[in-house]
C-alpha cells in the first residue's frame, strides 16, 4: 500500500521480493480485497479462453470434426507447409502487412488529428454534431460500405467525374483495376468508415486533462497549436501508446470483408490478404486445420511484435502495456 | 470547455492566428461531416427507395420512388419485436456486466502494489492474440450448458481486453493525490473503487460503455453459433440477417423456384436483397446510434478533474 | 386482423418474460430460457410420446443449408396444415443464416442435429440409411425415385438422402429462359429486321452495326458479369459457344465420355480475344472487370447495354424490371433482352439443360431425428400425385381451374392474387423445393405440368404483346423453341458430383477459379497485339496445374454415372 504512483516502474512486492513465498502469501492475504477483485475473472479467463487452447493441436491434424480427439490423424507439420512454401504466402502476407501498417499509421494520425480538431471546436452543439455525424459510417455495414464506394470509383462515378471536368482525365479510370491504388483505396476507406469511432476514445482521454493547464498556458501567451502540442497531445499520451502496443499486436489483423469486397480479379495481387487465402484454402474447403494452422502463425507473430513494441515503449521511458 | 472559452473572450479579442484557425476548423470539420453523412444518407434513400426502381442505381442522397415498403417487409416480420426485445436485453445487461466487471479488474491492475498485477495483466493480454478456434470453443459453450441460453450473449464476452487495458490507463492517469487523500481517510479497497475511482472515471466508462453496447447490439454470430434453432432467444441482428438471406436466395433461386413462382405473372421484384440491406442497416443502427449524443455529456472536457478538485 | 396481432403481442409479450424470469435468475449455466421457450413454441412435440400412432401429433425440425426462405412451422401455412391433417406431423423450418461449413462442422463435432437436413456436406456419420424405411413405409417414395435409386446410392451403396430433381413422367421443357443464353436487347432485333443470329460473329456483328448507327446514344456493346463466385458468367461461354450444356468445369465428349476442361483451350482463347477485339473497338465495358453484381444489374435496366452473356436466373431481378416497364409504356420492350442460342460456327447448340439428376444435394434424416419412420411416412405421403398438385398448383378453384379437357390453368385473378405474400402464407414458398418431390420437368399422370410455370397455357398468358410479336417473328411459341433440343446426357450435370471437401479436384477448381480470375482481365484489356504474349503466360500459369488429374478423375466420374443410368 506504499506506493502508488502512476507511471514508474513497479516498486511494489514483486520487485523486492526478498523472502520468496512466504512474503508473497503474507501480501496476498494483504492485499486480499484486490484478489477477490480480480481472481474470479481470472477463473473466467482460463475457462473461456485458455480452456479451448486445446484446440492448437487440430492445425497438426488431419482434423475431421466428426471423430474424437483420439481418433485423428496426426498429419505433423503438412498445414503449416502448406501455407509457407505456397507461391502467394510472400505476397499474401506481404499484403496483410501493408494494409494493416497502413490501417494502424493513418488510423492513428486521422484519429488523433481529429479529437484534438474536435478538442478546439468550442461551439458545444457544432462539436457534438460533428462527433455524431462523423461515427456514422461505423455502423454500416461494410457490405454497404463498399458498394458505395465501387460506385464512387466507377468509371462514370463522381470521382471520374470531377476528374474529368476538372480535365485531369479524358475518359474514366478503373480505380479499383489498377492494383497499386489499391492499398490507398482501402486505407481512405477504412479511415472514413472509422475516423470517428476511433477518435471517441481520444476524446474521453481529454477529459483527464486538467483544464488550469489550457488557463496557464494561455496567460502565458501560448497559442492554440502550441497548447495543442505542449498540453494536449502529453495529456492523452499514455492512452495512445497503449492502444498503439495493442494495436501493433495486430499487425496481421489486416481484417478481411473490405478486402473481400472490393478485391477483383484485377487487384488480387495487392488485395488478397492472409485472411482471405485462409478462407479459400482453409474454410470454404471445411479444413479447420489450415485456420488453425494459420492461427498460430498470426498468434506467434503478434507475441514477438508485442513484446518489441512494449519494450521499445519502456525503454523510451513511455507508457507500457504490461 | 464553454466556460473557459467564455473567460478567454473577455480577457482578451482573439488572435488573428486564433481566428484563421477557427475558420479552417470550422470549414474541415463541415466538409468532413459532408463525407461521413453521405453514405448513411445514402442508404436512408434507398431504403425509402421503391426496390424495383433502386436496381436501376443511381440513388445518392434523395429517394427517386417514395416508398415505405421495404420496410414494412423488413419490419413486418412477426419475430421482429421479440427480437428487438432480446437484443435490448442483452445489449443492457452486457454492457452493465462488462463495464462494471472491467472496471474492477482494470482497478485491481492499476494498483502497483498488487503482488498479481503482473500476472493478471499479462494473461488479460495474452489472451487478445491467442484462439482455440471455432470447433474448441463451440465445443466449450456445449459443455457448460450455454447452447440454447440467453447467457450465452453475456458470459464469453465479460472482459475485453482492450477496454480493460484502456480503463486501466485511466485509472493510472487520476491525479495520486486523490487516491491518496482517500487512502489517508482510511478507505478500504472496496470502497476506493466504488466510491472514488468508478465516479471518477465516468469518461472511460462511459466510452467503454458505448464500445460494448454497439458490439453487443450489432452481434449476431453467436446467435447464429448457439442459438439458432431457438427463435425466442433470436435478436434483431440475427433476424434481419436472416431477411436479407431470404431475399439473397429468393432472388437468385438456382432452384426451380421461378417455374412455381412466376406461376403466369411476372411479378416485379417486391424485394431485392440491395433494397434490403439498406433499409436492415437503417432499421437496426438508428436505435443504438441515438445512444451516443446521450453519453456525449460524460465528454465535457475538464468535468472530472475539475469536479474533484472543485 | 386486429385481434391476431393482439394475440401476437401478448404471445411475445409472454415468450419476454419467460426469457426474463430465466435472466433474473442469474445463474451462469441457467439453461431453462431456452427450454422454457422451446416448450411454449412446440408444446405439441412434448405429448408425442409413448405408443405409435400415425394421428399423434409430432414436431421435427429441418435445417436447410442453402437457407431459401423464414423459418416457419409448415403447419402455419394451408399446405402445412394440410398435410399435418393428413399425417399428423409439423415440420420447423431452421434456415441457414451464416456461412454453412461453419455450421456444419459445429454440428458434426457436437454431433447433435435437427432430425432432417438438406444438404450435401453432411452424408455419411450424419445421415441414416433410408433404404430399409424406404422399403418399409415409402410407395410413393419408391414409385418416384425408383429409376434413380442406383444413382443415389453412395460409395457403401446405401441411400442417405432424396435429392430433388428426379423427372416423374416426360421431361417437360421450361419455356423461359433460366439457362444460359446470349442476350440482346430487342431494338437491335427490331432494327435489324429480326434476323437468325447463329454464329458468335453474327452476334457481335449485330451489336457492332447498331452501336455504328447511334454514335450519339453513349451505348455500351458488351457487358460481361464477373462478381465473386458469379465469375462463371465469364469463364463459361466457351463451353456454350463449342454446343455443350453447362457441366461446369468441363465438356464431355459425347461418345467416349472424356471429360475436358476448356479453360485454357482454343475455345477460350477465341472467345477473349473476341472480347478483346471489341474492347479495342470500344464495345466492350471495361468497367465489367470491376463492377461488382448490383452495378451489373443496374446497368443492365439502364437500358443502354445492348448485349451480354448470363445465366436466366441471374438477370431475373433486372429482366423483371424491364418486363415491367415495357408493360406500362409499350415503347420500352425495346430495352427487354431476348435470349438467342450463339454457338462458334453455328454448331448446334445445348444451352438446355438435360434432363439431369443433382444428386449432390438432397434431404436426409439426421442420426439425431427422434423418430425417422414418422418422417419417411411423411415424405411419402408428400410424394403422393394429389400432394404433388397440392404442392405446385395449389387448391382447385382457389389457385388454379381445371378446363374441359382437364388441362390446369391459372385465371387473371389468380394469377394476380398469388404474390410473394400470399406465396407465404399458402405455404407455396416453403413448399416449393427442397423436399422430396418431382423434379421441376416433371409430368403429371393426367397430362398436366408439374410445375405451373412450364404450363404451356399458363405459359402463354404471361406474354404480352410484344413478346408474342418477336416470339412470333421466329416462328416460336416460347423461348425455348429458339433452343436446340437437349441430348441426353445421363451424367448431367457434372458440376453436380460430389468432390470431397479439401480434396485434389476441389483444390484444383479453387486454383483454376483464381487464376483465370487474374488473367481474364488482363487477357481482355490487352491489346490486341499484346494478347498473344498475355496468353502465353497464362498458359504458363495453367501448366502448373494438375489438369491431367482433374480430368481424369471427371471422367471417372461420369462413366460411374454413365453405367449406373443404364
Amino acid at each position: 500500500m506504499e506506493n502508488n504512483t502512476a507511471g514508474i516502474p513497479a516498486t511494489g512486492a514483486i520487485a523486492k521480493k526478498p523472502a520468496g513465498m512466504a512474503r508473497f502469501f503474507k501480501l496476498l492475504l494483504q492485499q486480499r480485497a484486490l484478489v477477490v477483485m480480480s481472481v474470479p475473472f481470472l477463473i473466467w479467463l482460463f475457462i473461456f479462453k485458455y480452456m479451448p487452447m486445446w484446440g492448437w493441436t487440430i492445425a497438426f491434424q488431419k482434423y475431421k470434426p466428426a471423430l474424437g480427439f483420439w481418433e485423428q490423424e496426426w498429419a505433423g507439420l503438412t498445414h503449416f507447409r502448406f501455407l509457407f512454401e505456397d507461391e502467394r504466402f510472400i505476397r499474401v502476407l506481404r499484403n496483410t502487412l501493408a494494409m494493416s501498417g497502413i490501417n494502424l499509421v493513418l488510423g492513428f494520425v486521422t484519429a488523433i488529428a481529429l479529437a484534438l480538431l474536435l478538442n478546439e471546436v468550442r461551439k458545444v452543439m457544432f462539436k457534438r454534431v460533428v462527433q455524431t455525424v462523423s461515427y456514422l459510417p461505423h455502423f454500416i455495414s461494410w457490405v454497404v460500405a463498399a458498394g458505395i464506394i465501387q460506385s464512387t470509383l466507377s468509371p462514370d462515378g463522381i470521382i471520374n467525374e470531377l476528374l474529368m471536368k476538372a480535365g485531369f482525365i479524358k475518359e474514366g479510370v478503373l480505380f479499383l483495376g489498377i492494383p497499386e491504388y489499391f492499398w490507398t483505396i482501402f486505407g481512405a476507406g477504412t479511415v472514413w468508415k472509422d475516423v470517428g469511432w476511433n477518435t471517441i476514445v481520444y476524446l474521453a482521454a481529454m477529459t483527464m486533462i486538467d483544464p488550469a493547464q489550457y488557463e496557464a498556458a494561455e496567460m502565458d501567451g501560448a497559442g492554440r497549436f502550441k497548447r495543442m502540442w505542449h498540453i494536449t497531445l502529453p495529456g492523452i499520451k499514455p492512452v495512445i501508446v497503449v492502444l498503439l502496443i495493442m494495436n501493433i499486436g495486430y499487425l496481421m489483423e489486416s481484417g478481411f470483408e473490405p478486402q473481400y469486397l472490393l478485391g477483383n480479379g484485377m487487384n488480387v495481387d495487392y488485395s488478397e490478404n492472409l485472411d482471405i487465402f485462409v478462407l479459400k484454402y482453409g474454410i470454404a474447403q471445411s479444413n479447420f486445420s489450415l485456420s488453425i494452422a494459420a492461427g498460430m502463425f498470426k498468434t506467434v507473430v503478434s507475441f514477438i511484435l508485442l513484446f518489441v513494441a512494449n519494450n521499445v515503449s519502456k525503454r523510451l521511458g513511455e507508457a507500457r502495456l504490461y | 470547455m464553454a466556460e473557459v472559452a467564455g473567460k478567454n473572450k473577455k480577457r482578451r479579442p482573439m488572435a488573428l492566428g486564433d481566428r484563421l484557425f477557427d475558420y479552417a476548423n470550422y470549414t474541415f470539420l463541415t466538409l468532413l461531416m459532408v463525407v461521413t453523412l453521405y453514405p448513411f444518407l445514402n442508404t436512408l434513400a434507398v431504403s425509402l427507395n421503391d426496390a424495383n426502381d433502386s436496381i436501376k442505381g443511381g440513388i445518392y442522397v434523395w429517394p427517386r420512388e417514395w416508398t415505405l415498403d421495404n420496410y414494412k417487409y423488413v419490419l413486418a416480420e412477426a419475430t421482429i419485436f421479440h427480437a428487438t426485445m432480446i437484443s435490448v436485453l442483452r445489449t443492457v445487461i452486457g454492457t452493465v456486466a462488462t463495464v462494471f466487471c472491467s472496471a474492477m479488474v482494470a482497478y485491481t491492475i492499476s494498483r502497483q502494489e498488487f503482488v498479481l498485477r503482473k500476472f493478471v495483466t499479462v494473461a488479460f493480454i495474452l489472451t487478445m492474440y491467442i484462439n482455440g478456434g471455432l470447433i474448441p470453443n463451440f465445443l466449450l459453450i456445449r459443455d457448460l450448458g450455454l447452447i440454447d441460453s440467453f447467457w450465452v450473449y453475456i458470459w464469453p464476452g465479460l472482459i475485453g481486453v482492450f477496454n480493460l487495458i484502456i480503463i486501466r490507463s485511466f485509472i493510472e492517469g487520476l491525479p495520486e493525490s486523490i487516491l491518496e487523500s482517500a487512502r489517508i481517510d482510511g478507505a478500504g479497497e472496496y470502497r476506493n473503487f466504488f466510491h472514488i475511482v468508478l465516479p471518477l472515471c465516468t469518461p472511460v466508462l462511459a466510452t467503454v460503455a458505448l464500445f460494448t453496447g454497439v458490439y453487443q447490439w450489432n452481434q449476431w454470430f453467436d446467435v447464429f453459433l448457439y442459438n439458432s434453432s431457438n427463435i425466442d432467444l433470436s435478436t434483431l441482428q440475427y433476424e434481419l440477417q436472416k431477411i436479407l438471406q431470404n431475399s439473397n436466395a429468393s432472388m437468385s433461386a438456382k432452384s426451380a423456384g421461378d417455374a412455381f413462382a412466376s406461376a403466369g405473372s411476372q411479378d416485379a421484384n417486391a424485394v431485392t436483397p440491395f433494397s434490403i440491406r439498406a433499409t436492415m442497416t437503417i432499421a437496426a443502427s438508428l436505435p443504438i446510434i441515438m445512444v451516443y449524443p446521450f453519453l456525449q455529456k460524460y465528454f465535457v472536457k475538464g468535468m472530472t478533474v475539475g469536479g474533484v478538485k472543485g | 386482423m386486429k385481434k391476431k396481432s393482439m394475440v401476437l403481442v401478448v404471445t411475445v409479450m409472454m415468450l419476454f418474460s419467460v426469457v426474463a424470469a430465466a435472466c433474473s435468475s442469474g445463474n451462469g449455466g441457467n439453461t431453462e430460457g431456452g427450454n422454457a421457450g422451446s416448450g411454449a413454441s412446440g408444446g405439441a412435440n412434448n405429448a408425442a410420446g409413448g405408443e405409435e400412432k400415425t394421428q399423434e401429433k409430432a414436431t421435427f425440425t429441418i435445417f436447410n443449408g442453402a437457407g431459401a426462405a423464414k423459418d416457419v412451422n409448415t403447419n402455419e401455412t394451408t399446405i402445412g396444415k394440410l398435410l399435418e391433417d393428413q399425417t399428423g406431423v409439423n415440420f420447423k423450418l431452421e434456415n441457414l443464416v451464416g456461412d454453412l461449413n461453419t455450421k456444419i462442422g459445429t454440428m458434426i463435432a457436437s454431433n447433435k442435429y435437427p432430425d432432417a437436413a438438406i444438404d450435401e456436406v453432411l452424408g455419411a456419420g450424419a445421415f441414416i440409411d433410408l433404404t430399409d424405411l424406404i422399403e418399409q413405409h415409402g410407395p410413393n417414395i419408391k414409385r418416384v425415385y425408383g429409376p434413380y435409386f442406383n444413382q443415389m446410392k453412395a460409395e457403401d451403396g446405401k441411400i442417405y438422402f432424396l435429392p430433388f430433381s428426379n423427372v416423374v413422367g416426360e421431361y417437360n421443357p421450361d419455356p423461359n429462359i433460366n439457362q444460359g443464353a446470349f442476350w440482346v436487347q430487342r431494338r437491335v432485333l427490331k432494327e435489324a429486321g429480326y434476323p437468325q443470329i447463329k454464329t458468335m460473329d453474327e452476334y457481335f456483328k449485330l451489336i457492332e452495326d447498331y452501336v455504328a448507327k447511334h454514335p450519339d446514344e453513349d451505348l455500351t456493346g458488351f457487358v460481361s458479369l464477373t462478381h465473386d463466385w458469379r465469375f462463371f458468367a465469364t469463364t463459361n461461354p466457351p463451353m456454350h459457344l463449342m454446343g455443350y450444356p453447362n457441366d461446369g468445369e468441363v465438356t464431355v465428349d459425347m461418345n467416349t465420355f472424356e471429360a475436358k476442361t476448356y479453360s485454357a483451350s482454343d475455345a477460350t482463347k477465341r472467345w477473349l480475344q473476341k472480347l478483346s477485339e471489341l474492347n479495342a473497338k470500344g464495345l466492350f465495358d471495361k468497367a465489367s472487370f470491376v463492377d461488382n453484381y448490383d452495378q451489373y444489374l443496374a446497368k443492365l435496366t439502364s437500358g443502354k447495354v445492348l448485349g451480354f452473356f448470363d445465366y436466366g436466373w441471374q438477370i431475373g431481378n433486372a429482366q423483371n424490371v424491364l418486363k415491367d416497364a415495357a408493360k406500362k409504356d409499350p415503347a420500352k420492350d425495346d430495352f427487354v433482352y431476348f435470349p438467342l442460342p450463339v454457338t462458334f460456327d453455328g454448331e448446334k447448340d445445348q444451352y438446355l439443360d438435360p434432363p439431369g439428376f443433382v444428386k449432390n444435394r438432397g434431404i436426409g434424416i439426421t442420426v439425431s431425428a427422434k423418430d425417422p419412420a414418422r418422417i419417411v411416412q411423411y415424405f411419402d405421403n408428400l410424394l403422393k400425385e394429389e400432394n404433388q398438385i397440392l404442392k405446385s398448383w395449389g387448391i382447385k378453384g382457389e389457385t388454379y381451374e381445371v378446363d374441359e379437357n382437364g388441362r390446369f390453368y391459372r385465371t387473371a385473378e389468380q394469377i394476380a392474387k398469388i404474390d410473394e405474400a400470399f406465396r407465404e402464407e399458402f405455404g407455396f414458398k416453403y413448399y416449393d423445393w427442397n423436399w422430396p418431390n418431382y423434379g421441376t420437368n416433371s409430368t403429371l399422370a393426367d397430362g398436366n405440368a408439374y410445375a405451373p410455370g412450364l404450363q404451356p397455357e399458363v405459359f402463354q398468358m404471361s406474354l404480352t404483346e410484344a413478346d408474342k410479336t418477336i416470339l412470333d417473328k421466329y416462328g416460336v411459341r416460347t423461348y425455348a423453341e429458339l433452343f436446340a433440343a437437349p441430348d441426353e446426357r445421363p451424367w448431367f450435370p457434372a458440376w453436380g458430383i460430389p468432390k470431397e471437401q479439401g480434396s485434389e479436384p476441389q483444390m484444383y477448381e479453387t486454383k483454376k477459379t483464381e487464376l483465370t480470375r487474374k488473367y481474364f482481365p488482363k487477357l481482355v484489356l490487352a491489346s490486341p497485339a499484346e494478347f498473344e504474349s498475355v496468353w502465353a503466360e497464362y498458359m504458363g500459369e495453367f501448366g502448373k496445374l494438375d489438369t491431367a488429374g482433374y480430368e481424369k478423375f471427371m471422367t471417372d466420374e461420369i462413366k460411374k454415372l454413365v453405367e449406373q443410368a443404364k
